[in-house]
Formats: C-alpha cells, sequence, structure tokens
C-alpha cells in the first residue's frame, strides 16, 4: 500500500486526490480513468496520467533491480571500468583512472589543467579496446566557449602516435586504421550552453541522447561552475537547482554506464583570519561529485590531490600538461610507472579488469 | 451514551491533580491544574525530552518513591519514545528513593525489578502515523479514559509531528492544512472537560517562513525569537494553558566550536521559561511567569 | 481522512454509505466524531448498527496503547548493538549503533562519511554474519572497496564472497524513488532482502541529504513533507523491524563559522544520535587520514565529546601503514 503523499505527482493533483480520500496508489489504480477522474475532482487526462505514473512505480521495468536492490557481490561483478588519464600517477592515486558509473569534480584554478585534463579523457575514452582502451565516445558540454578544436585535435594526434607505436597483432592493427585523429574528433560530440537555463535544459535531454549514442562512455561539463556563479539573487534557488542537477548527473552515469566529470572553479574565502582558496560553489556542494579531485600548483610544479573519494586514500601527485596532453611529470620516478611510453594504454589493461582485487592480494 | 455512578465517580473524583508535579518549573500555585494543557517547545537540543521524562517519571513512580503514582498514556507522533533512556532516570529514581525512605515502607520490600515494572505498567504507549491516525487514536483513548480513573495524563510528544504533512497535503487552503489538527484539538477539550485530565505536549521550534533552508542554519540565528513563536492552529494555541520554552543555556551554545570538557558540557545548563496563561478568557494575558534552569545528569533532570 | 466505502467493515452497505452522505458524513473521521445517536435519528438507520459500525472502523482506524512494561520487555529482548567496527567511534555511540534508532553522520566532502558507513555494514555482514541494506544515492559506494575491506579481516576468498552478498545495495537518486524503496523495504523487503543468511540488522542511507535537499529551497511545503515522511519511513522501519539506522546528513556553517548539520531545523530532530566528522586539525597541507567525530547528540552519553580515529584504520592497520607511507612519499617528491 504506497501512500499517494509520497507519489512523484504534481502537488496539486496529490491534494486533490487526498482530499477526495484517495490514500494509496493501489485505490488509485484499481478505478477506471473515468471513475477516477470523476471522484477525484481531475480532468480525464489528469487521471490517466495520474495512473501511468503510479503504475510506473509499481513495475518499473527499466531500472533493473532498483526494487529490490542488488547484493554487493553482484555489484562487485558489474564494477565499472575506468578512463585512463595518461598520467600514471594520477592513474594509480585514482585506482585506474576515472570510474565509469560514478560522477567527478575536477577543482582547480584558471590555467592549471582542467580543461585539458577533461579534453585528455575525451580522447583516451575513445581509445580502441583491443589496446586496454574503452572504445567509447564523448560528449563535451562547453559553458565557458573555451574550447579550441585545434587543440583537441593535436592531442588526438599524440594518443594515435601514442598507440601506433606500439601496434603488435593484426587485431590492433585493425583497429588502429580506425583510430584516427579524424574519427577521434569526429566521436566527440560538442555542446555549447550559455547559461545555466541551457545547461539545466540540455542536461533533460541528455538521457535521451545517450539512449542513441549508446557508444557514449564520458560526459565533460567544462565548466559546471561558470553559468552558476552569477545572475543569482536567491542563493537558496541556485543551491536546489545545482543539489537537482547533481543527482541527475549521478542517475545519467549510473544508468548509462558513462563517467561523468564537471569543472570546478575555485574561490577564495577568508577562515581563521586566512584567506584560502576553496572549490567555488559552497561547502555543501562539495558532496555532490563522488570524487573530487584538485588541481593547483605547488611552487613551479602541477600537482593533482585526491581530495574525496569513496575508494581510495587522499594523496597528491604530481603530473604536467605537454603539447601532446596531459600526462605525468618529467621527473617522475620511471620505477613507479613503468616505461614511460608504454605504460598508459597497458596500465589500463591491467587496471580495468580487475584493478582492486589484484592490489588488494 | 449513558454512564453508570460508578463511571461518573470514575470520570471525575478519582483523578489525581498534577498542580504539584514539579514546583520548580511552574509559577507559584500555578501548576497545571485539572483540565489544562502544558506545551514544552524548543529547538533541537534545548533539553525537552529530558524535561519530558522527567515529568514522566514523577507521574509513574509510587509515591514512596518521590512520584505521583498515575497512569499515563505517551502519544508518541515522533517515533522518539527512548526506552531505554526511560528506564535508567526510573531505575537511578527508585534507588534514590530507596535510599532515603525507611525500611518498613511496602515497596522496598519488593524486588527492584519489580517496582519498575509496576511503574511501566502505568505507562500506557501509542505509536501514531498520521494526523488523521491521531484523532481516531484520541477517539478510542476515550474509553481507556472512562476506565481507568487512575489515568491522569496524556503526554503527546510532538503535536507538531505532522505539520508539514498537513500543509502540503491541504493544498492553498490554510483551513484544509489545519482542518486535523484542529479537529483534534476540539476532541482534546472535550477530554479535557470531561475527564479532568492534564495533557503535556511538546512542540518543535520550526523555521516557518524559511527562506533558505538549503543555504542557511538553525540554531545559531541571532535572535531566538522567531523560533519562540507558536504556529500550530489556533485551537489548539486557545487550548494551552502553559508554555514552556526551552533553551540552551550559554555556556556551549554551538555544538561544535566550543571545546568543552567532559565534566563541563556534562553540566550544560538548559533554561526553562513557564508562562502560565489565564485559561478563562479567549484573549491570553500572561497570569504567571517562572524562569528555571537545570541540568542533565544519568539520572536525569536536576534543578539548579 | 479515510472515506466511508461500502464494504470497509461488515453491515456498512451501500444504502447507508448514501445515507451517512447525505447527513454530511463521508469519512470515518465524520463519522467517529458525530453524535451517534443523533446520527442514528438523522439517518433513520439502527442505533445499535451505528455504533457496531463506529466501533469496527475505530478499531480498524486507530493505533493500540501498549503496556510500557511489555514495550520494555521486548525491547530488552530484541534490543542490539550494531558496532560500528572503529573502536573510537563506538566509544562514542556507547559501543554502537543501537536498533530502533536513527544515528546521523554528519560532516563536510571527504570526511569520511561513507567509509564508516562502508566499515559498518562490511563489519554487520562479515563478524555479525547479519544482513545489510545499503541505500547509496551519491553513487558513492563502492564494491571493490568494501571487498578491499574484507580481505583485511579475512583471507577465506568464500567468506569475502558471503558477505558481500549479505549487503544488499539500493541505488536510488531522486526522492520518490527513496520513498518507494524504503516503502518496499516495509512490506516485505527486509525478508527478501536477509535471503542471503542472517537477519537485517542494520539500513544505512548514504547521504539522505543529497536526495533531500534538491527538494527543499524556495517557498514551497512539498520538499518539508517529502523530508518528513523520509523521515517517519525511516523511523518505522528502525523501530517496527528493530534494526539500527545510519544515515549521513551534510553540514552548513552556522552564523559564527561552526559547521552544523544540514538539512534544517525540522530534520534536526529526526536522528537520535549525532555524530559531527571534521579532518583534523594538521600542521601539513590538506591530505590526512586522521579525523576528528563530535558528539552532538545523544540520550546517553554526554555531548560535545570527542575521538579521533583514522581512516586508514577501517581499511586496516596494514594498509594504513602502507597508505600513509605513500602520502609521505609523494610529499617528498
Amino acid at each position: 500500500m504506497k501512500p499517494v503523499s509520497a507519489s512523484p505527482l504534481s502537488p496539486s493533483v496529490k491534494v486533490k486526490l487526498l482530499n477526495a480520500g484517495f490514500h494509496t496508489s493501489e485505490e488509485l489504480l484499481q478505478l477506471k480513468p473515468l471513475q477516477l477522474s470523476k471522484e477525484g475532482g481531475l480532468s480525464l487526462e489528469e487521471a490517466l496520467e495520474v495512473q501511468q505514473i503510479l503504475s510506473r512505480g509499481v513495475d518499473q521495468p527499466g531500472e533493473g533491480g532498483a526494487r529490490i536492490g542488488l547484493t554487493a557481490l553482484e555489484l562487485l561483478q558489474q564494477e565499472e571500468r575506468s578512463i585512463v588519464t595518461f598520467c600514471s600517477q594520477l592513474d594509480t592515486a585514482l585506482g585506474g583512472g576515472i570510474p565509469l558509473g560514478r560522477t567527478s569534480e575536477v577543482c582547480g584554478t584558471p590555467g592549471v589543467g582542467k580543461t585539458q585534463l577533461c579534453l585528455q579523457l575525451c580522447i583516451d575514452v575513445q581509445i580502441p579496446e583491443c589496446f586496454g582502451g574503452l572504445g567509447g565516445q564523448a560528449v563535451f558540454v562547453d559553458t565557458e566557449g573555451s574550447l579550441v578544436v585545434q587543440r583537441v585535435a593535436d592531442m588526438a594526434h599524440a594518443a594515435v602516435q601514442h598507440c601506433s607505436l606500439q601496434d603488435h597483432d593484426s587485431e590492433q592493427q585493425e583497429a588502429m586504421k580506425d583510430f584516427t585523429t579524424e574519427n577521434i574528433l569526429d566521436h566527440l560530440y560538442l555542446m555549447r550552453c550559455h547559461d545555466y537555463v541551457e545547461l539545466l535544459a540540455q542536461v533533460q535531454l541528455l538521457p535521451d541522447f545517450l539512449v542513441r549514442n549508446s557508444k557514449v562512455r564520458l560526459l565533460v561539463i567544462d565548466s559546471l561552475a561558470f553559468p552558476f556563479r552569477r545572475h543569482f539573487e536567491d542563493l537558496s534557488v541556485r543551491t536546489r537547482l545545482l543539489n537537482g542537477l547533481a543527482q541527475q548527473l549521478i542517475q545519467i552515469a549510473s544508468q548509462h554506464r558513462v563517467a561523468v566529470v564537471w569543472t570546478n572553479q575555485m574561490t577564495s574565502q577568508v577562515r581563521s583570519g586566512q584567506w584560502e582558496l576553496v572549490p567555488a560553489l559552497g561547502e555543501s556542494w562539495g558532496h555532490s561529485a563522488t570524487q573530487r579531485l584538485l588541481l593547483h600548483w605547488s611552487g613551479t610544479q602541477r600537482q593533482a590531490s585526491v581530495f574525496k573519494s569513496p575508494s581510495n586514500t587522499e594523496r597528491s601527485v604530481p603530473y604536467s600538461v605537454t603539447q601532446h596532453g596531459f600526462r605525468d611529470a618529467p621527473h617522475a620516478s620511471p620505477g613507479a610507472s613503468g616505461p614511460p611510453r608504454r605504460e598508459a594504454p597497458s596500465g589500463g589493461l591491467s587496471g580495468s579488469k580487475r584493478p582492486r582485487m589484484q592490489e588488494g592480494q | 451514551m449513558t454512564e453508570t455512578g460508578a463511571q461518573l465517580f470514575a470520570r471525575l473524583e478519582a483523578r489525581r491533580c498534577l498542580i504539584d508535579i514539579e514546583p520548580n518549573l511552574f509559577p507559584k500555585d500555578c501548576g497545571p491544574q485539572y483540565g489544562e494543557v502544558v506545551e514544552l517547545h524548543g529547538l533541537e537540543g534545548t533539553g525537552k525530552t529530558e524535561l519530558l521524562y522527567h515529568l514522566l517519571c514523577r507521574c509513574i513512580l509510587p509515591v514512596e518513591a518521590g512520584g505521583m503514582g498515575v497512569e499515563v498514556v505517551f502519544v508518541d507522533t515522533d517515533y522518539s519514545l527512548d526506552m531505554l533512556r526511560l528506564v535508567t532516570i526510573l531505575e537511578n529514581r527508585l534507588t534514590a528513593g530507596r535510599s532515603t525512605s525507611r525500611p518498613e515502607e511496602s515497596y522496598a520490600e519488593c524486588s527492584e525489578e519489580a517496582v519498575l515494572r509496576s511503574c511501566l505498567s502505568r505507562l500506557l504507549v501509542v505509536h501514531c502515523g498520521s494526523s488523521s491516525q491521531l484523532l481516531l487514536t484520541l477517539h478510542y483513548l476515550e474509553t481507556s479514559l472512562s476506565s481507568r480513573p487512575s489515568l491522569s495524563l496524556l503526554l503527546i510528544d510532538s503535536i507538531s509531528a505532522f505539520y508539514w504533512l498537513d500543509r502540503c497535503g491541504g493544498g492553498e487552503s490554510v483551513a484544509r492544512q489545519e482542518d486535523k489538527l484542529t479537529k483534534c484539538s476540539e476532541f482534546l477539550a472535550r477530554l479535557l472537560r470531561d475527564y479532568r485530565i492534564t495533557v503535556f505536549a511538546t512542540s518543535h521550534a520550526i523555521k516557518r517562513n524559511y527562506k533558505n533552508v538549503a543555504t542557511s542554519s538553525w540554531s545559531s540565528s541571532s535572535s531566538c525569537s522567531e523560533y519562540e513563536q507558536p504556529y500550530l492552529c489556533r485551537p489548539w494555541q486557545r487550548l494551552v494553558t502553559h508554555r514552556l520554552l526551552c533553551s540552551r543555556g550559554t555556556a556551549g551554545a554551538n555544538m561544535a566550536a566550543t571545546a568543552c570538557t567532559e565534566k563541563q558540557s556534562r553540566r550544560q545548563v538548559f533554561t526553562v521559561c513557564c508562562n502560565s496563561f489565564s485559561s478563562s478568557s479567549s484573549s491570553k494575558e500572561i497570569k504567571a511567569h517562572k524562569n528555571s534552569s537545570f541540568y542533565v545528569t544519568d539520572g536525569g533532570v536536576v534543578f539548579v | 481522512m479515510v472515506v466511508l466505502r461500502e464494504g470497509m467493515c461488515p453491515g456498512l452497505d451501500e444504502n447507508i454509505v448514501r445515507d451517512l452522505r447525505a447527513a454530511n458524513i463521508t469519512t470515518v473521521e465524520d463519522l467517529v466524531a458525530s453524535d451517534t445517536e443523533e446520527l442514528a435519528q438523522k439517518c433513520s438507520l439502527s442505533y445499535m448498527a451505528l455504533l457496531a459500525i463506529r466501533r469496527v472502523l475505530l478499531a480498524q482506524h486507530t493505533a493500540f496503547p501498549v503496556s510500557g512494561a511489555d514495550l520494555y520487555e521486548e525491547l530488552l529482548s530484541s534490543t542490539a548493538i550494531v558496532s560500528t567496527s572503529v573502536p573510537s567511534l563506538d566509544k562514542l555511540l556507547d559501543s554502537g549503533l543501537y536498533t530502533g534508532e536513527i544515528t546521523e553522520l554528519s560532516g563536510g566532502p571527504g570526511t569520511g562519511k561513507s567509509q564508516v558507513c562502508f566499515a559498518a555494514a562490511v563489519h554487520t555482514a562479515h563478524q555479525l554474519k547479519q544482513s545489510v541494506i545499503y541505500i547509496d544515492t551519491t553513487g558513492g559506494l563502492s564494491a571493490s572497496r568494501l571487498l578491499q575491506m574484507l580481505q583485511v579481516q579475512t583471507d577465506h576468498v568464500e567468506e569475502q564472497m558471503e558477505a558481500l552478498q549479505r549487503i544488499r545495495v539500493f541505488r536510488v537518486f531522486d526522492i520518490f524513488s527513496l520513498l518507494g524503496c524504503l516503502h518496499t523495504i516495509r512490506c516485505g523487503g527486509l525478508q527478501q532482502a536477509s535471503l542471503g543468511g542472517g537477519s537485517v540488522k542494520a539500513v544505512i542511507v548514504d547521504s539522505v541529504s543529497a536526495i533531500i535537499s534538491p527538494t527543499l529551497g524556495g517557498k514551497q511545503n512539498e520538499g518539508m513533507s517529502l523530508m518528513m515522511q523520509v523521515a517517519g519511513a525511516l523511523k518505522t522501519i528502525a523501530k517496527d523491524f528493530n534494526v539500527a539506522v545510519l544515515v549521513t546528513n551534510h553540514v552548513k556553517r552556522g552564523a559564527g563559522g561552526e559547521l552544523q548539520a544540514g538539512l534544517g531545523l525540522s530534520w534536526s530532530h529526526v536522528p537520535r544520535t549525532r555524530l559531527l566528522l571534521e579532518r583534523s586539525k594538521s600542521p601539513g597541507p590538506l591530505l590526512g587520514s586522521t579525523r576528528t567525530a563530535t558528539l552532538v547528540k545523544s540520550s546517553r552519553q554526554p555531548c560535545h565529546i570527542k575521538a579521533e580515529f583514522d581512516l586508514n584504520w577501517v581499511s586496516g592497520p596494514e594498509e594504513g601503514l602502507l597508505g600513509r607511507k605513500r602520502a609521505r612519499d609523494s610529499s617528498d617528491s
């Protein structure tokens, strides 16, 4: 007996139904639509819609296991793979890369390499499976207008070069034919949003887009903070919109097996008498992403810190941004990361199949 | 409905008056009379629950242990009754009572467990899940009231539990939103008149016209007065004859920032401000006023 | 309001319902509140029949009083304390999570709320051999992390797998799904979940704030109503099935800069016990695995007592050492 007040109907319809004495969805579903519209004081359309919404709640075909849940064991068997970052130390710190089915936030000051990391991921997600990649596609939602296509092309070219240097078997040779700069650009879907309204609308439409383009494994929003940092008189409205957006993104990540990555800016704040840089959008926003990556300068060295993560311990690793893209810091000890040329895709290979189990044993 | 003489007697005469339930709390000679309603109001962490248990224990403990030995109905709308805590307080009170009482008194001979059980058997607990269930339950309790003459107190924790559900379920019309609580209040008024019981009810402070629930915070507002305003429907307000406003003393006002030593924090002082209203007229006037403060120990509330 | 319908109780037939409606009696509440004698005359119905209907309907819809002594008896036999497996937290909580109650962990991002939830889930599933329901609203549950924690406790793969099977995960991302999910659990989901062996002893919601806060804000009541429904459902699950409910909440800064649990005043009354988690203030950079927990609400222990714990301890001392060493290495380089 599911109570009407807990159902996803519009508040005004709920009030009408409650006042007409309906308390459970079962009561409502038993009636014929005409009867319901008469007794509940609804229009026939409303009555039909009510029954449609409520019956969806009864057997939810789309969300497999939503009703009885999954055991953690089943979850472990489905545990998602990751997208490598081409910075082996960061991949290790992240337990294999940016995970599918999760949301990640990348925070940092301008110019530290947030967009570079995002673009790198857009390319890396397309690495063919025989190279240990995912053979996927990417969606890039650009809110700042900061995307430079030439830069993407350069990075894609470097990635193709990187893979072509190590092609061995025939399968890989075959795969290399399709893994070209052109194809990479072709499978990177760009969406430009000028303000938060457009962004929210775009996110509404994304689930349909992802159904149509089922190979998409990565959604990037660069940056999520930008459209929300202006035009808000009532901050509670902003908080509410942002929280709702975060839940939608998590839903997208989980239901479409997509890694969702967004960037956030930094803002300065006085705390205990000192100015310090903290991620923008407020403290409670920090909860919204499953993991949070903080890019910052440590002297002249760029550092990435895994700041919040349910599955990895927190740590900082150095990285660099080269003309080829997002890479290991040049003086990173080769012993830890293996031969620099092979390490990224093969690291992805071993990391993607059973990352945790092997490490743990 | 007809009534036998015995029922009439049970209804009117045998009930214990609770005027002296806690002299520390109520103004002199202004304790809760027959048919009066006491509302305990405050934010989270202001000692409401402890105070309620204190009063509850005072009622159900035997006279020998400093109690009043009357029966109590606890209407638990918040699912908040903490039986373990209640028993701890009872046990402490019983032990304290035992050490001061003379050995020849009857209750000292029974085992501690048995006394505890007899205290608890004076307590009836009922859980309600919605305001309409609350209303029907009050109707149902009428039979208990008429058959148990020593049942003197009705506790409702809390009367504000269904506020938001009713607000939303009632749509735009305020009358509709308040419909059920209004009916409950009207029926309570009848019970109070017919059975001469006393009602204690808690109400949680809420932010009524909240703007920034998601961004603002509770309990640290510069002025606390906005939380003190009664917000429940008028028929309920009319019933209330004593209003206890609970608040935290100055020490340790914020929950995390103040670092207290263990001992200090145990001595967190809570203050209660009691306003007694003259119940006769419709326009309420404060008849008497008393401030008191207490701290909480393992054994319950201790007044200072 | 429960509308009167024919067949709701014996004797309440179509004619009586119609007659009552004519007398403006449409709901059970109306009927119960009306003077039966007067009503019988007005509707020209039999007084006895009407009285019987009133009695049955009242009995159907009322809640029944239980003696405190019986309640205590029942409580003594059924209450259990579920350890969080973090000793310092157990100490704050007076030995662990009590069944029948809601315990809340509030804290900022990365303060270890989820880690404590994982640890409690793993402990219940492995050490106590009882089932756990884990409602994940942030997509943050990582089964591999659970496995990692289990591997610290046992080498037997079979035991690890068994423990994982005792943790049932629900992923819900909006408040209606959460309410639906809690509703399923209330009507039989608990038994289903416990098929893996052992009864359900803990229900974990990580996090409640992620799912509730999108509905709050602005001037509308529906969010508050939904929040109180979630609170009500959790409380009933805790009480009726006698399980420990553990929820996580975010924090806000008050006017004085102090941390407070999120979701506002009305929610603040909901959990029986509340812990506030913070990063320990260390001289070093932002990273570090020690966390401070402060007891901010409790009916058993004095409030404001603090304890420290190490997140790495949760995954086992060995891993902890390793983690710390790695962290030092990276800060050296």
